[in-house]
């Protein structure tokens, strides 16, 4: 399975990024909306996108949005990963498409169950 | 009625951090902030330290009911070791500034954002800022607490704004 990460914070995208290499993903990185926006303009659809809310030049709700408007990416999961932690902006983020929704900060075990949740979860890591 | 005489009235009428959050709640996010990003056995030993002479800092700006900064200050060395324990395998053999600057203002944006969940009403955070932080302009509207990381002096303060910081994304 595919997983684009999406993060400004380098430091971020390798702690989300290392624990999704863990469960058997293949993982590419983006530092904002509008590089993750080129990923999949390229061709390279990930099954599962981690999201960051704030970022510079195009923030995780625009990505989601812009996502949710092209039918050819309508099979990639999104799921928000970020220190935005209203519930009000977590409906937000689920109303314009977003399935799933992690606060920072996280552990291993917490993205572990979401991706079992979405069905996301490699079957050897399952079990 | 001067600028200063008028910024006093407003901060008069909002309320000051100690009346919303405590020394033990930020302890504890700051500590939950460490496990997850730093690492599992990572602690924070709440005991004051003195900080050195060459010290930098990572901060947040909130903008809601309660207007302020959450800030991080440590030593330059400090702050090049918990940018290196973030980035584990993937750190630099030298640390460039920028990997200093993402590091530590992420350990930033995640207590600022914590801390912003357990204040009321709906606030705005900044993204992260990392270089000399903006001054105490208010001494009673404070919270801070020192903490020991590996035996090395940390402050974590969540600090008022006077006068009142514009909504983040323009100062920042």
């Amino acid at each position: 399975m595919r997983a684009l990460v999406i993060d400004d914070s380098r430091a971020m995208r390798r702690i989300v990024s290392s624990i999704l290499t863990g469960f058997g993903y293949e993982v590419r990185d983006a530092g904002h909306g509008g590089e993750a926006l080129d990923v999949l303009n390229e061709g390279w659809v990930p099954d599962l996108a981690t999201i960051d809310w704030n970022m510079p030049v195009m923030d995780g709700l625009q990505f989601v949005s812009a996502v949710r408007a092209n039918p050819a990416w309508r099979s990639m999961t999104m799921m928000m990963v970020t220190s935005e932690s209203e519930h009000t902006q977590i409906v937000r983020a689920l109303a314009a498409g977003a399935h799933e929704y992690v606060i920072k900060p996280f552990t291993a075990d917490a993205i572990r169950d979401k991706l079992a949740l979405l069905g996301l979860l490699p079957q050897e890591v399952v079990l | 009625m001067t600028t200063l005489d008028t910024d006093r009235r407003l901060a008069d009428a909002r309320p000051v951090i100690t009346e919303l959050i405590d020394e033990a709640t930020v302890e504890s996010i700051a500590g939950e902030a460490w496990i997850s990003l730093v690492g599992e056995d990572e602690v924070l030993v709440p005991l004051p330290g003195e900080l050195p002479a060459d010290v930098v800092s990572s901060w947040v700006d909130m903008v809601g009911p309660w207007t302020g900064s959450v800030v991080l200050t440590t030593g330059r060395q400090t702050a090049e070791d918990l940018s290196r324990a973030l980035l584990r395998e993937s750190a630099p053999e030298v640390l460039e500034e920028e990997d200093v600057v993402d590091a530590f203002g992420e350990i930033a944006n995640v207590v600022g954002g914590s801390v912003k969940a357990v204040l009321p009403g709906h606030s705005a955070l900044s993204l992260p800022s990392v270089g000399t932080p903006p001054e105490v302009r208010n001494p009673v509207d404070v919270c801070r607490i020192d903490v020991l990381w590996r035996g090395a002096p940390i402050a974590i303060s969540v600090q008022g704004a006077l006068p009142a910081l514009g909504t983040p994304g323009t100062t920042v």
